[in-house]
């Protein structure tokens, strides 16, 4: 289990997160949402290890986060890639930084579940599509079987019915493997429709954590309320009679 | 006016991007170009502009981020002035006063650059400077997927509300048919370079004739609730 | 901004103290006996033991390293420049001189960079990649790759020499710079011509102009509002450098074209060890350096307010 608690990031005298706190057990979602320059990006970086906290502390199963190695999803697939090499090298990264033999069993039942033709893995990332750059993304962030996966705004990148796609594969392979799932969003749409719980992230605070039916039903904060309103505005969330 | 044009087609190196086209657009409509990415929508939004201004429309485009709008080093006020004297009108202040009072940007201070302002206001004056011309068509490229979801649906309520009794003419290209069809009367599904379908948003969404529509259908929520 | 400014100040104090003591410094261990040196220059024959030894007390190179370097800066600061130690006069009025030489020739070497670089960086970016655009670029790459000194010859060759039109050494008619002002010059123009030429072509593609021609701006406006600023970024970042680059090349050309000045200034003095001589040219250049970097960084906040707008 996931557990991050009171942590606090200053940056230069600037507070960017404050007394975050939340949960996140395996097999399940959250998703993070809030405007630009809330401090989504930082909380990944803490969970991850890589910025550190002024207080508070970051654990999977009561030890530092770290070590169970958990592994990240980026926003812009084909930048996430180096670009001089194949895929196939790039998605084996996580296993060679562990010295662990490629499974190639593993690997092509992955490459069935995230619709991944193999000869594509041995292409360079400028020669696949944004909607396949994103699934091997996918895939490298799950070949090593980590049992937590930061997801930073996986699918902003791509239309709307690739976006669905994508979304569904994550779900399917979730149950799947059971890793935990923290998903940066904007879209409240993906939130309500695959996280179990949704925080709402504002100016470096969490203003509301519940579940996500509980919050498209009910926000608690008048931003919550703008959130879910323009959700509904922009058809990401739709009300039929 | 009403808009008019058929036989669009633009090809780069040899490769069709759009495939003869006809686009006809009443005033006031509010229509939704929806489809697939790469498959032409915005490069018919920048050939139906620039056909139409040499027509002698009133046009205006607003791309997707105010990054492709507004130079940095230059001061909003500078834009506004380049705008208005490339219409070939005198600076107007109460016009002005009325366009951002309209998309609530009054309180921008004209003499900073782009980056002074936040990316909405920065987008609603994009969509201002549109506005100067009182254009016969508006063409929005993507206007919610460089911004927060708030501050999208802000910017697009504003403009709803300004153009409501008006007679410009609404083109929104999307990619998300949820959006277009939660705001647009008329849609037109685009697939690799062609308008396959054409139709009053109902009517298509009731009844797909097309497998790229019929996709764009399948998958235009993520949830349906019950109200 | 005032703690903006004080900070610019602050480094140039640094920047200038440093030179001076590194400068100072260098003289001082070079191999050889300075007292020797400036004996030698002063009485331009071979001199006694004891002659050397007073000169050496004379000049204050009896003492420590720091008593000298105090000796020296103390009054610096107060403006006084001190007297040449194998002359005793002082060294103010001949820097003076020396200046009003090289001054003019640098400034017209950077006219006529200006004036040769930005209408051909703008011919040559009006086709990228077009004949006239490749030519440009050939020359313009050849041009910085040829020495200044090189250059120089040249000229000379062809136009004093072979076609005798224009008088190569000395500096009794005003007619004499136009060869030295042309060597440093054509210099000056190869690189500015492939800063600007790029700059510009960079501004080109600058994700905004589509949208901006699209609102019905006309390409010529275009051109001087948007596409000029950005191009001119690059070319004020690198003007420091070309600044050095004037400095040198004017120290080089005077030497070649037997020019009075602060090139032949410095080398007369560096030979003769003459320690006041030597700190005064390097203080002055240093000073310049500073001021002009100074300047940039102002002009450049002022073109482009994002940059420092962090540092706040």
């Amino acid at each position: 289990m996931l557990s991050v608690e009171n942590i606090a990031v200053r940056y230069r005298g600037v507070t960017v997160l404050q007394d975050i706190s939340l949960t996140l057990a395996a097999g399940r979602t959250l998703a993070v949402v809030g405007e630009s320059g809330a401090g989504k990006s930082t909380l990944i970086g803490t969970i991850l290890g890589l910025v550190r906290c002024s207080a508070g502390q970051v654990t999977w199963n009561k030890a530092p986060v770290r070590r169970c190695r958990p592994a990240l999803v980026m926003q812009e697939p084909r930048s996430a890639f180096n670009p001089r090499v194949s895929l196939r090298r790039s998605v084996t990264e996580p296993l060679i930084a562990e010295r662990r033999p490629v499974d190639e069993n593993q690997m092509a039942a992955l490459c069935r579940s995230l619709d991944i033709p193999t000869d594509l893995l041995e292409r360079r990332p400028s020669a696949v599509s944004i909607g396949q750059a994103q699934r091997i993304g996918i895939l490298r962030a799950l070949i090593a079987a980590p049992p937590l996966v930061l997801f930073d705004e996986p699918l902003s990148a791509l239309d709307a019915v690739t976006q669905k796609h994508t979304a569904r594969m994550i779900a399917d392979l979730q149950a799947k493997e059971g890793f935990a799932a923290l998903i940066v969003t904007h879209d409240l749409g993906y939130a309500a429709a695959y996280a179990d719980h949704i925080a709402v992230l504002r100016a470096g605070r969490i203003e509301e954590l519940t579940t996500a039916q509980a919050f498209i039903d009910a926000p608690q904060t008048a931003y919550g309320r703008e959130l879910r309103d323009a959700a509904f505005a922009l058809g990401a969330l739709e009300r039929v009679a | 006016m009403t808009i008019s044009i058929s036989g669009l087609s633009v090809s780069r190196s040899g490769r069709t991007l759009l495939h003869p086209t006809t686009v006809n657009i009443e005033p006031g409509e509010r229509v939704g170009l929806v489809g697939a990415s790469g498959s032409g929508k915005s490069t018919l939004g920048h050939a139906l502009v620039d056909a139409l201004r040499r027509q002698g429309h009133s046009v205006a485009h607003v791309p997707q981020s105010p990054d492709e709008a507004l130079d940095p080093l230059r001061s909003m006020g500078f834009h506004w002035a380049e705008a208005e004297s490339a219409l070939d009108l005198a600076p107007d202040v109460a016009r002005q006063k009325a366009l951002f009072e309209a998309l609530r940007i009054d309180g921008g201070d004209l003499r900073k650059r782009p980056w002074g302002w936040s990316r909405g206001m920065q987008q609603r004056f994009v969509i201002a400077m549109g506005l100067i011309g009182t254009p016969d068509l508006l063409v929005m490229d993507e206007p919610t997927s460089a911004l927060d979801p708030v501050v999208a649906a802000r910017s697009m309520d504003l403009l709803d509300r300004y153009l409501a009794d008006r007679q410009t003419a609404l083109l929104l290209i999307t990619h998300d048919l949820g959006l277009a069809a939660r705001r647009m009367s008329r849609l037109m599904v685009m697939h690799e370079g062609r308008i396959v379908e054409d139709a009053p948003t109902a009517a298509l969404l009731a009844a797909p004739g097309t497998a790229a529509a019929k996709a764009l259908c399948l998958h235009r929520n993520w949830l349906a609730l019950p109200c | 901004m005032i703690q903006l400014f004080l900070s610019l100040v602050l480094r140039a104090v640094v920047v200038l103290t440093g030179t001076a003591l590194a400068t100072f410094s260098l003289l001082w261990h070079a191999p050889g006996d300075p007292a020797l040196a400036i004996a030698l220059a002063r009485f331009n024959a071979v001199v006694s033991t004891e002659v050397v030894d007073q000169i050496r007390v004379e000049a204050g190179l009896d003492a420590g390293f720091w008593t000298a370097f105090k000796a020296w800066i103390l009054p610096l600061l107060s403006g006084d420049f001190g007297s040449s130690s194998v002359t005793g006069r002082a060294v103010w009025p001949d820097l003076v001189t020396a200046m009003s030489y090289t001054a003019p020739l640098a400034l017209s070497g950077l006219l006529i960079g200006v004036a040769v670089s930005v209408p051909l960086a703008i011919l040559a970016a009006r086709r990228p990649g077009g004949w006239l655009d490749r030519s440009a670029v050939a020359v313009a790459s050849l041009g910085a790759a040829i020495p200044t000194y090189w250059l120089g010859l040249l000229l000379i060759l062809l136009f004093a020499v072979q076609l005798g039109w224009l008088p190569a050494m000395g500096a009794r008619t005003p007619v004499h710079i136009i060869l030295p002002a042309l060597t440093l010059g054509l210099g000056v123009a190869a690189s500015l011509t492939r800063i600007l030429r790029s700059g510009i072509l960079e501004a080109r593609g600058q994700p905004f102009l589509p949208a901006i021609r699209r609102r019905g701006v006309a390409s010529r406006a275009i051109e001087r509002a948007h596409v000029a600023p950005h191009a001119a970024i690059p070319v004020v970042t690198v003007f420091g450098l070309e600044l050095a680059f004037l400095l040198e090349g004017a120290v080089i050309i005077e030497v070649i074209f037997a020019r009075p000045g602060l090139g032949t200034f410095l080398v007369t003095a560096i030979e003769t060890r003459d320690f006041p001589k030597v700190q005064a040219v390097v203080i002055l250049a240093a000073l310049l350096f500073v001021t002009v970097n100074l300047v940039i960084d102002l002009i450049y906040r002022a073109l482009d307010p994002r940059i420092g707008s962090h540092d706040a």
